[in-house]
């Protein structure tokens, strides 16, 4: 038993180790290709979380959805003065540096403050706006609230992440600060009492304000140096020739205002419209979409997660000989290794950790994430399920001259299959409400279209209600179409 | 002198410590229905499983048709295992599958007939254990005795040359015994090589060429039925037979 342990220590540090040499060596690429790179390929990859108007957010132009707000001007031109095509990729907040070092993005323009915490890891261009804090509060409250110190014993809210969160932190003194991911739930949980303010932008905090006439915005009165409320364009450490080209976009913006002229007053043109039709069924394409995904991941990542599981399930009952008590013991500790690990770090992995040595999409990531997870769950199953088929049943078709192997694929795994049917099936439901993790990483699944309905209309409450619908008509479907099956096979 | 289909040489068999098969050299020849008799936990039912190697034996061989089965490939011993047909105690028959169906997997996956032929093997084998009516019905739905009958038809669809008869009516209700007998008294009337592991004394008497007497992991006789059963050679045979013929 101890050897067993040890042999699992090893083979896990052996992994980290591994995936650490290879980070290690990317980071350490000396060589400045950032410019060549970008032009080579002909786009320059923006990342950028959606739900921070009027930097970025989610808008319905000419039908479809898509980020627009200020932010994205400023990539635009950097991409134009570059001469290639911008490419925007949305994710969260979080996600977005992580994006950046491992290269699923070339740059991050996302009302991004350049401070020496995050200096350390990525290279800033030169301030292309500077902003301001505001707390926004209930309307109702305004005679209570002043600014930042008058929340004592109260509860102020901000991103996880951001720079607000950290100073709301510092700054005030008993107060709780509490982070979230995006505004948006921030804000619902500002109207639903949760919080009593918001410390947002000062663009934003407008925003948000000229769009829903129970909001106010205080001014926060925080003591904060120049970079602390100023934006820049993150790119990836050491990518020199790359920013100095992006200051030479990013001074012509500030020398002509553009901002303030330009940029601004359009994303404000996106807001109105934005707002103009609040109702759940205006949106009835994006949750569309959402289903779509939600049911691409779900389905793809069953049939693959089932094959990994039978495979993981025979190899894991393996025995005799040096090769398959290998196999038997890699597969157990996969097994246990999946299953001893969040599910959402296993996703973040794949897309981000495998990022470096293959460019995965998204979907793709998420996906494959999914079906190794599953896979790990179903040969628990199987194997489950093959060990309840009676041995007599395993006799009679060897004695028939039956291969082993053709007595697996037609005699056992049919019996064992309705055995775990039920098994098997939950596994699908999970999967189907699980699937909602990969959103993290930027898939248009249910939840990631729910949260840019939200913040596209400022409606906290009703897209969560639709997709709870929602969701609750995938699972009841997929319910009543596997217990029909269940029921086909009954014959003893 | 005909060959021997089957040939025993100094077989043994142990299951950890426990040495249930010790030391057996017999033979079968073509056409002879052996009967293997004797108390329960004598090595009866693992010396059968030897004979096709669903139990692999610790020491010895079996030679079926003159090879020798211990030294062969899994794959050479998957298709020797077609031409002995083995019925089992506790019938096996597959639960997911219809009757026709059961008999049908083996022929269509290993020697790769077409579906209309197979079926109709399946009807004519159907036929001759008088079920056919019983071709589209589940094992679930089946007496006892209709479902050893559908395991013999099964086991004769690979067109075996031995038949291996694992105490095929000793999970049967009483009344159902008959019915499995008489079908496997016609297989031998038929001229089938037959090895039956069986309680039932009067088959014995009746259809054997050769009793052979097993206890203690040994065959401790092989003689004519109407040798044994009138003038049994051992001490171990007498006490055997005192037994169960009160």
């Amino acid at each position: 038993m101890k050897k067993r342990v040890i042999l699992f220590f090893a083979l896990l540090l052996s992994l980290v180790t591994g995936m650490t040499a290879v980070t290690s060596t990317t980071a350490h690429a000396a060589t400045d290709n950032s410019l060549t790179k970008v032009e080579k390929k002909g786009t320059l990859v923006m990342g950028t979380s959606p739900d921070y108007p009027p930097y970025e957010f989610q808008a319905t132009v000419h039908g479809k959805s898509q980020v627009v707000g200020m932010d994205v001007a400023v990539g635009k031109k950097i991409a134009k003065d570059l001469g290639v095509k911008l490419v925007v990729k949305s994710m969260s907040f979080d996600s977005l540096l992580v994006a950046l070092q491992t290269g699923k993005v070339d740059m991050v323009i996302s009302g991004m403050n350049p401070t020496p915490a995050r200096k350390k890891s990525v290279d800033f261009s030169h301030t292309y706006y500077q902003g301001g804090y505001s707390i926004v509060i209930n309307k109702n409250d305004k005679g209570i609230y002043k600014d930042k110190d008058s929340f004592v014993g109260k509860t102020i809210g901000a991103q996880t992440g951001s720079t607000m969160y950290n100073e709301s932190k510092k700054q005030t003194s008993g107060t709780t600060v509490k982070g979230m991911t995006s505004v948006s739930d921030l804000i619902l949980a500002l109207q639903s009492h949760k919080i009593q303010g918001v410390a947002m932008e000062k663009p934003s905090a407008q925003a948000y304000v000229a769009n829903n006439k129970e909001l106010a915005a205080i001014p926060s009165n925080f003591d904060l140096s120049a970079s602390d409320t100023s934006a820049s364009v993150a790119f990836a450490k050491g990518s020199t020739a790359l920013v100095t080209k992006a200051n030479k976009s990013v001074d012509q913006i500030k020398k002509q205002n553009l901002v303030n002229k330009t940029y601004l007053p359009e994303a404000g043109k996106y807001l109105k419209t934005n707002t103009v039709n609040t109702s759940m069924w205006h949106y009835w394409k994006a949750f569309l979409t959402g289903i779509k995904y939600t049911l691409i991941i779900t389905v793809c990542s069953v049939f693959f997660g089932f094959i990994l599981g039978v495979i993981l399930a025979l190899a894991r009952m393996g025995g005799g000989g040096v090769l398959r008590t290998g196999l038997r013991w890699l597969a157990t500790a996969y097994v246990e290794f999946i299953r001893g690990t969040p599910m959402m770090v296993q996703v973040m992995f794949v897309y981000f950790g495998l990022g470096l040595i293959v460019n995965l999409p998204a979907l793709t990531s998420g996906i494959i994430a999914i079906s190794l997870n599953s896979g790990a769950y179903v040969a628990e199953y199987i194997r489950g399920g093959i060990n309840s088929v009676d041995s007599g049943q395993t006799e009679a078709a060897r004695s028939l001259g039956m291969s082993g192997g053709a007595t697996m694929r037609y005699v056992v795994l049919p019996q064992a299959l309705k055995n775990i049917w039920p098994s098997l099936g939950n596994e699908f439901i999970t999967l189907i409400k699980d699937s909602s993790i990969v959103s993290i990483i930027g898939v248009s699944e249910l939840i990631f279209q729910s949260n840019i309905v939200r913040s596209d209309t400022y409606r906290g409450v009703a897209p969560i209600a639709v997709i709870m619908v929602l969701y609750f008509i995938l699972t009841f479907t997929a319910s009543r179409i596997l217990n029909y099956f269940e029921r086909r096979m009954q014959h003893d | 002198m005909t060959k021997p289909i089957i040939e025993v040489k100094n077989l043994a068999k142990s299951f950890g410590k426990n040495d249930v098969l010790k030391d057996i050299t017999e033979q079968v020849n073509p056409g002879q229905v052996i009967v293997v008799i004797g108390p329960s936990g004598g090595g009866k039912s693992t010396f059968l499983r030897c004979l096709n190697l669903l139990e692999t034996p610790t020491s010895g061989e079996v030679d079926f048709d003159g090879q020798n089965l211990t030294t062969l490939d899994t794959k050479k011993v998957n298709e020797l295992r077609e031409e002995m047909g083995m019925v089992f105690q506790g019938f096996n028959l597959f639960p997911n599958m219809t009757v026709l169906e059961n008999i049908k997997l083996a022929p269509m996956k290993v020697k790769h007939l077409d579906d209309a032929a197979a079926t109709k093997l399946a009807h004519e084998l159907l036929t001759q254990v008088n079920l056919d009516d019983h071709a589209d019905a589940f094992p679930s739905s089946l007496s006892g005795g209709q479902a050893q009958r559908v395991a013999i038809a099964r086991a004769l669809a690979m067109n075996p040359k031995v038949m291996l008869f694992d105490e095929p009516t000793s999970a049967l209700d009483p009344e159902m015994v008959g019915e499995v007998l008489s079908v496997m008294q016609e297989l031998a009337n038929q001229g089938m090589t037959m090895v039956v592991v069986t309680h039932e004394m009067g088959f014995a008497k009746s259809v054997a060429d050769k009793v052979w007497f097993m206890a203690d992991g040994y065959i401790q006789e092989n003689n004519t039925p109407e040798e044994f059963f009138s003038n049994p050679q051992t001490d171990r045979a007498k006490d055997f037979l005192s037994k169960i013929l009160m």
